[in-house]
């Protein structure tokens, strides 16, 4: 996995003006936590963020203040309109410590085209050491059959990583495709005046 | 149509109609979807309106998920009616969606098909939307 190095300022003034004059400037608020140490509060350039943050579970060298801090991103907050990156938590690793990730699951491989693909969860969560995580896994569909599903057991993993999910939690499923019906597909409807069987308040 | 089969409270307030939506921002099932840009109350007619769109395009295949439900009754007082004597009926259900959320997702047919039957739904849906797909990093 990479490691991507970027330079942060210290913060020193805090709250909702302060972080939008931030964004504003090109930067990002962000925290750095872990480990028992007393939370950092820094600033990071957005557009480098934005092209570190294009693969998942990326390892960060924070450099503030002259030292360097390695990090991993644990939670991201986004504008869902504009994605634009409003927050970013930052939880400090070390070197050799086993963390625990989520990782996405990508999908290749051509399946039953009689059969319709539903993604139940595009996410497994898996142990891994800090310097290695997968950036995603890949999960082969080749030869599935319509009615099928696969779990997350089924998904290879490299080596030195382990399996935290369920391994019976499904993560595709090819449902069998059919003729759609209109008044099937949504449940039904127990009453045309739901307020007459509903109790009163 | 979406219905609550049951409820606590009859009759409740409005619901808050600022901010953003905080979770159920991607597509998450299938592999294209329809987002809000702005808020809106959607009623379940409305509702049902995009799904029949959706499905009667997409004919046989496909599959349609809908990720909002209208778990919010919206009362109205009969007309001509004096002030007072109490809030009015339960006339509406609605989902409260704010801008951000995707409400429909489809899977299993083209995107051009998938592109033209979403279009259809959002002119059933009473704010701007836009089509967007499922995003792998």
């Amino acid at each position: 996995m990479a490691e991507i190095t970027i330079n942060g300022n210290l913060r020193t003034e805090f709250g909702k003006g302060a972080s939008r004059r931030d964004r504003r400037a090109g930067l990002v608020p962000a925290v750095i936590y872990g480990h028992g140490e007393t939370p950092t509060h820094v600033s990071l350039p957005a557009r480098e963020l934005i092209a570190a943050l294009k693969q998942s579970n990326v390892l960060l060298d924070v450099v503030v203040g002259g030292k360097t801090e390695l990090t991993l991103p644990k939670s991201i907050t986004k504008n869902p309109l504009t994605s634009q990156l409003e927050h970013i938590d930052l939880v400090l690793v070390r070197r050799g410590e086993r963390v625990t990730v989520e990782v996405p699951v990508h999908t290749t491989g051509e399946h039953d085209r009689d059969g319709i693909l539903e993604h139940v969860n595009n996410v497994i969560t898996v142990e891994a050491e800090a310097t290695s995580i997968p950036s995603f896994l890949t999960l082969d569909l080749t030869g599935m059959k319509a009615g099928l599903s696969l779990y997350a057991a089924d998904v290879p993993l490299p080596a030195g990583t382990t399996l935290v999910s369920d391994p019976h939690m499904p993560v595709v499923h090819l449902s069998e495709r059919a003729t759609p019906s209109e008044d099937t597909a949504v449940a039904a409807t127990p009453a045309e005046t739901p307020a007459a069987e509903a109790p009163k308040a | 149509m979406l219905i609550p089969r049951k409820v606590k409270h009859r009759k409740q307030h409005h619901p808050k109609r600022g901010g953003k939506s905080k979770g159920g921002t991607t597509v998450s099932f299938g592999d294209f979807g329809i987002q809000a840009l702005e808020p809106a109350y959607v009623t379940n007619r409305q509702i049902e309106a995009a799904r029949i769109a959706m499905t009667r395009h997409i004919k046989r295949g496909g599959k349609v998920w809908i990720n909002i439900y209208p778990d919010r009754p919206l009362t109205k007082k009969p007309a001509e009616t004096r002030m007072g004597s109490g809030k009015g009926s339960p006339e509406w259900w609605i989902a409260n969606v704010k801008p951000g959320r995707v409400m429909f997702e489809i899977s299993g047919v083209a995107e051009e098909i998938a592109t033209e039957a979403m279009t259809r739904a959002i002119h059933k849906l009473p704010m701007k939307c836009r089509v967007v797909r499922r995003e792998e990093f």
